[in-house]
């Protein structure tokens, strides 16, 4: 064979690969690569601005039920109610006030409904300086214990504030104690965590294989 | 692609040769072009030719405005009202993050995707939640895929990390074409429409904070939020770098960011150094211990974490 006919042969072969190449591209012969199924949404829950509780002042401004702090309703006026303890000096809580966990302050020292309840006027709070407060002015009875805390909060550095960082503008939104703790037991409660990011090859049938650490 | 040797006589031989090599050039070539033509999202004229957005003119920056306010109203349905909100006169941001507070519920995460019109899908997240292990700071032991049935989980913190708006931040350096910048008021931003996708400041920022649109964003229509500026949450191009902004948006109406709002704790806090009387000089002040990622890099972070003690 001469060195021109092997060239033509070459160059013959090598049309006829692109050829087919050529062809294969253009009608997607191949198939596509499966594009992965889209992520799912975000449940709209965990984008609420909500706080974790209601307190009485925000109850009043909705106009919501105040039931629970119509104590006359139950408790006779004038008359502070028996305090039982059991054995261990735990304070034994009425079948009535089933809702309320005990569990402020370590120990259960703080077994006394009376160290911030005012004794004779239930629908009242009292703080250690004797100072009578309502139950909207909670924060200053949390205050006369509570108060580095409470310095922090006044200035906006603990808590939650919402609305408008520009205090020329619109007024800042300040939430109280209770919007977040709970007075009878005041440690914050654990959540449900948001999803995490998901995995670059992460599909709904394939979960990512790579180590959780390294994905 | 081989040319055929010059001959001095066209022959049948060589003629067959060089039509047989031109055939397989135009047919390579036309199977090459092919994406082309499902190519949707050609750039029309006007975005074409428009200005750096630090040389345009008011009425510049209106016409392109309203061109934004079309596209995305012609892709999503929706009209939006997209404002270009220029940096406040006496103000320099800064964010302070209680380490002691967070308990790494990721609410922010998700509120910063709603807020800023983030792709869903592939996932855009601008706030990376690290849980860490009590007693250290090394962000090697560091875990985000965290997922227990309830956080906190005992003997861990979290620590959210996202852009740190450094004062000297080296994405700002390496962006070879200037598209972004530090503006007056501490934020560092993007203009999407002059970023050429390079992603240098991907690998210049040491705290993995910006992102890349490796595909075309997607957002379904009603989950857009139609309250937009042009340095800010406006929807991004495919191919265009991206990262947090404090809120662009929000922040310089004078709102807190939505990270801040979202979050159940109140470990996030926001406002004006340059106040004395606003929460981060307060905390900047009082609070014994803070720290700023990665100080040693030198980044000068706006970005300050610290711990209630």
């Amino acid at each position: 064979m001469t060195s021109s006919s092997k060239k033509d042969l070459t160059l013959a072969a090598l049309a006829a690969v692109f050829l087919i190449l050529a062809a294969v591209f253009l009608t997607d012969a191949l198939g596509r690569p499966k594009l992965p199924a889209p992520l799912p949404l975000v449940d709209t829950n965990f984008l609420s601005t909500a706080t974790v509780r209601r307190s009485y002042a925000d109850l009043v401004k909705a106009k919501d039920d105040l039931s629970d702090f119509d104590c006359y309703t139950c408790h006779e006026k004038g008359k502070a109610p028996p305090l039982r303890y059991d054995s261990r000096q735990n304070l034994i809580v009425a079948k009535e006030h089933a809702d309320v966990v005990m569990g402020h302050g370590s120990h259960g020292r703080n077994n006394n409904c009376f160290n911030c309840h005012n004794e004779t006027n239930l629908e009242l709070l009292q703080s250690r300086d004797g100072r009578q407060l309502r139950f909207s002015d909670s924060p200053q009875l949390c205050g006369s214990c509570h108060g580095p805390t409470y310095r922090d909060w006044e200035t906006g550095v603990h808590g939650r504030t919402g609305g408008y960082w520009n205090r020329t503008g619109e007024p800042t939104d300040r939430k109280a104690c209770v919007n977040c703790h709970d007075p009878h037991s005041p440690h914050f409660p654990g959540r449900h965590p948001a999803p995490g990011p998901h995995g670059l090859h992460e599909t709904a049938d394939a979960p990512s294989t790579q180590p959780e650490t390294h994905r | 692609m081989e040319t055929p040797e010059p001959v001095p006589d066209m022959n049948r031989r060589s003629f067959l040769r060089t039509s047989a090599v031109l055939t397989t050039g135009l047919a390579a070539l036309a199977a090459s072009l092919k994406p082309l033509m499902e190519m949707t999202d050609f750039p029309t004229a006007e975005r074409f030719m428009q200005k750096y957005y630090k040389e345009m003119s008011k009425t510049d920056m209106e016409k392109v405005l309203k061109r934004i306010a079309d596209d995305v109203e012609q892709q999503y349905g929706l009209r939006p009202e997209v404002r270009d909100y220029k940096p406040l006169n006496g103000v320099e941001y800064v964010y302070c993050l209680n380490l002691t507070r967070c308990i790494g519920c990721r609410k922010c995460v998700h509120a910063c995707v709603a807020e800023n019109n983030q792709s869903r899908s592939p996932e855009i997240q601008y706030i990376r939640v690290l849980k860490l292990p009590h007693g250290s700071l090394d962000i090697e032991k560091a875990d985000h895929n965290y997922a227990p049935e309830s956080v906190p989980e005992k003997g861990f913190f979290y620590m959210p990390v996202q852009c740190q708006q450094c004062k000297n931040p080296p994405c700002v350096k390496v962006c070879p074409v200037h598209a972004t910048w530090q503006e007056t008021d501490g934020i560092t931003v993007i203009d999407y429409d002059w970023c050429i996708g390079c992603r240098y400041c991907e690998a210049a920022c040491p705290y993995w904070a910006r992102r890349f649109n490796f595909t075309k964003p997607s957002i379904p229509k009603e989950r857009i939020n139609p309250n937009m500026s042009y340095l800010g949450n406006r929807p991004r191009r495919q191919g265009v770098m991206e990262k947090c902004h404090f809120c662009i948006q929000r922040t310089r109406q004078g709102k807190y960011p939505a990270c801040l709002e979202v979050c159940p704790t109140g470990a996030r806090k926001f406002g004006n150094i340059l106040d004395p009387s606003s929460e981060v000089s307060h905390i900047l002040r009082t609070k014994r211990v803070f720290i700023q990622l990665k100080e040693e890099m030198g980044t000068n972070p706006r970005f300050f974490y610290y711990f209630d003690v």
